[in-house]
């Protein structure tokens, strides 16, 4: 009865701070998701690395079977590993629910765009253009924000805007190398501009309904069908990507480091989308662009990549842009409660 | 079959002034009830990425009589065209 009273005394103030408290709290879970998700993801991208530095995928012929046979299998294990991860939640059914749906299949469309068409693009422009289609990849965030603008109405504040060019200026620092005897360059850069745009539309197919789609339901059927399809239907068409993918699901140092990037990549895309929806599209795909920053960091620490001054240059570009994008960095000077 | 849980509950929102979590479990829980997945912090996520992606909006908040916060919702007019757009008739709830 006694602490009934204080109760209603204090009522209103606690109820304002235990608010305060509890949106700052949903904006750090969504920063600090983005942020992980950009950590995880360079981890994955090192250690695709490091797996594809494995027989049979480094002596695999051609251009394209090995990366498609690689990320496939990424992608596959990346789909299993969150499996068991919603089936310890209880939502596996959710899955099978998702896919009945209008939004969810309007996510899948989105899933096979920024999946195996993006990630496609993407690897061929790598072969063909070397380091310079990684920037041209990060300008995905650009055309992500820009297609939010057209189709979805969701205005980019300049703040934002700024934040993110300097992220995709510090990726072109960082990836400032000149390409040697690139063949096919032009093509390369075409392929990693597809890749760009695709990724940037992949993020307005989960937008038409797709906020009503539990984001940890959504990116484990990504991945399942990202490699399922790269696996089952565009790898047979690679000449001799079925040989290769034999031979690489028989090769245990190669498909261990495979399982491990697939669980960097899964906790990757949960946190990214899970950003994404606390934080918005702009911000949380902003944050993630810090993958570039880690995974040129983890390349030299692990994989003997020299430390040169444009990588590190860019990379603290990228990091600066990111918080630009975050937060307004003048707030940092304002004293007392917002 | 039923629709995704966090559908569900914007659809359960569609003709509601406002709801809370506990409100909206205890409309689901004859569908959902037995699911692992069932549980107050799933469904706060629910309503919290719901008011993120701009579909819902945070109406009120108080205390209860245990002094633990209640945020109650209401679903916006983006949320409403959403649902009328996107969910199928035979799920909605009007």
């Amino acid at each position: 009865m006694n602490s009934g009273k204080s109760i209603m005394n204090t009522s209103v103030v606690s109820a304002d701070t235990q608010m305060k408290a509890a949106g700052k709290k949903f904006q750090v879970t969504g920063i600090s998701n983005g942020l992980v998700s950009g950590l995880t993801y360079g981890i994955y991208s090192t250690l695709v690395v490091v797996a594809s530095g494995y027989n049979p995928l480094v002596s695999a012929a051609g251009i394209l079977a090995a990366p498609f046979v690689a990320s496939g299998l990424n992608d596959l294990f990346a789909g299993i590993w969150l499996l068991f991860y919603n089936a310890k939640q209880g939502r596996l059914r959710e899955l099978g629910r998702t896919l009945k749906t209008k939004p969810g299949k309007m996510l899948v469309i989105g899933f096979l765009l920024g999946g195996p068409i993006a990630n496609g693009a993407y690897l061929v422009g790598l072969a063909l253009a070397g380091a310079y289609a990684i920037p041209i990849s990060a300008t995905c965030s650009l055309f992500g924000a820009l297609f939010a603008w057209i189709f979805l109405k969701q205005r980019p504040t300049k703040r934002v805007v700024l934040g993110m060019v300097m992220c995709v200026a510090g990726a072109i620092v960082i990836n400032f190398v000149k390409p040697e005897g690139a063949p096919n360059f032009t093509l390369g850069i075409i392929c990693a501009l597809i890749a760009a745009v695709a990724w940037g539309l992949e993020g307005v197919f989960s937008s038409f309904g797709g906020a009503m789609i539990d984001t940890d339901v959504a990116v484990n059927l990504r991945e399942l069908i990202s490699g399922l399809f790269a696996l089952l239907i565009v790898v047979p068409l690679i000449g001799g990507g079925i040989k290769l993918l034999g031979g690489t699901l028989s090769a245990p140092s190669p498909m261990l480091w495979l399982a491990i990037a697939g669980m960097s990549a899964a906790i990757s895309f949960v946190s990214w989308y899970k950003a994404n929806s606390m934080v918005g599209c702009a911000v949380g795909m902003s944050l993630n662009v810090t993958y570039a920053f880690w995974g040129v960091l983890f390349s030299v620490m692990f994989l003997g990549q020299a430390l040169t001054p444009t990588i590190v240059i860019g990379s603290i570009v990228i990091v600066l842009g990111a918080i630009v994008v975050t937060m307004n960095p003048l707030d940092l000077f304002r004293k007392g409660d917002a | 079959m039923l629709l995704p849980s966090r559908m569900a509950v914007l659809n359960h929102m569609f003709d509601k002034d406002e709801v809370d979590v506990k409100s909206v479990m205890a409309a689901l829980k004859d569908d959902y009830g037995n699911e692992k997945q069932f549980n107050e912090k799933m469904y706060l996520d629910h309503l919290m990425a719901l008011e993120a992606n701009g579909l819902a909006e945070m109406s009120s908040y108080d205390l209860n009589e245990n002094g633990d916060l209640v945020m109650k919702y209401r679903i916006t007019d983006d949320g409403k065209s959403t649902v009328e757009k996107y969910v199928d008739k035979r799920y909605r709830v009007a």
